[in-house]
């Protein structure tokens, strides 16, 4: 189960609200790689992790995407407080605004919404880790991207820590398939399911 | 920013490193030193609440945290996603 910490895990504190800026940012919530996706991608894939320190991981690393998601949330609120409608029309929110107002729903920058078609459980431990590898790279491609477009401090500074953070998940992720293929027999490495067939790698 | 805020600033500083030993750990199990340290944050982010609670009162991260004397404040304001413009 889990418990609500009542706190961000990086402060979001944004003084000028810009519709613009939000409705790109709320990619990373709901977006192909947001942190929705990459919270229900690990916490899935944990079911059919055949190691210990894999079910771990993903747990601790799932559950951290949570707190991203949430951070990622707060930015979007606080960038479309108090908006006029000639703001909302200026800014491009409009196209946003007409399904949700000011509500925080999981869509991608292009206004597509979430679908869980956005990430994979394989039931295999190897193709399992390389999807949460590529996965964590696509997530610090897209901070990049948006770190390029936006100017704000503000945002900025809870963006680069977000950012930082698929770096350092990436590095765990490729301790993990390092432990994982430490574990296989060299001789059926790929040859087998270790998540799926009795004594592979045994 | 206040002493109050600060306090509860560097609380959470000491959250993040000890998540993130936590998360190096998985992959780490048999490091003591990475075990240690995590000790060692622990202590010193206890004794931050401590020094907190004596000067502001309660310090809640979760609703074990709050007692019957305290009244229900889980739902109190502000939440996490929300801040004063003193806080700036």
């Amino acid at each position: 189960m889990w418990q609500y910490e009542k706190k961000l895990q990086y402060p979001v504190k944004i003084k000028n609200p810009n519709p613009k800026y939000a409705k790109i940012i709320i990619s990373q919530f709901g977006g192909p790689d947001g942190e929705l996706a990459a919270s229900m991608r690990y916490l899935s894939q944990r079911y059919s992790m055949p190691y210990a320190e894999l079910k771990g991981l993903l747990t601790d690393i799932g559950t951290e995407e949570l707190a991203h998601m949430e951070m990622i949330s707060a930015m979007v609120q606080q960038l479309t407080r108090e908006l006029d409608e000639k703001e909302i029309v200026a800014s491009g929110f409009d196209t946003y605004f007409v399904d949700h107002t000011a509500g925080v729903y999981p869509v991608a920058a292009s206004g597509v919404p979430f679908t869980a078609a956005y990430f994979s459980v394989k039931g295999d431990v190897l193709t399992d880790l390389h999807e949460d590898l590529a996965a964590e790279e696509k997530a610090r491609t897209t901070y990049d991207n948006l770190l390029r477009l936006i100017d704000d401090p503000d945002i900025r500074d809870p963006l680069k820590f977000l950012r930082e953070r698929e770096i350092v998940h990436y590095q765990r992720f490729g301790e993990g398939l390092r432990l994982a293929t430490d574990k296989l027999n060299a001789k059926n490495f790929y040859a087998c399911n270790p998540s799926f067939d009795k004594g592979c790698g045994k | 920013m206040n002493t109050k805020s600060m306090l509860a600033h560097r609380i959470h500083a000491y959250d993040f490193a000890i998540l993130e030993l936590e998360i190096y750990l998985d992959t780490h199990k048999n490091d003591s030193k990475a075990l240690m340290r995590r000790d060692a944050f622990i202590k010193e982010r206890n004794a931050l609440i401590k020094e907190y609670e004596t000067r502001f009162g309660r310090f809640v991260v979760t609703k074990k945290d709050i007692g019957a004397s305290n009244g229900w404040t889980w739902v109190n304001d502000p939440w996490p996603w929300e801040y004063k413009e003193s806080e700036l």
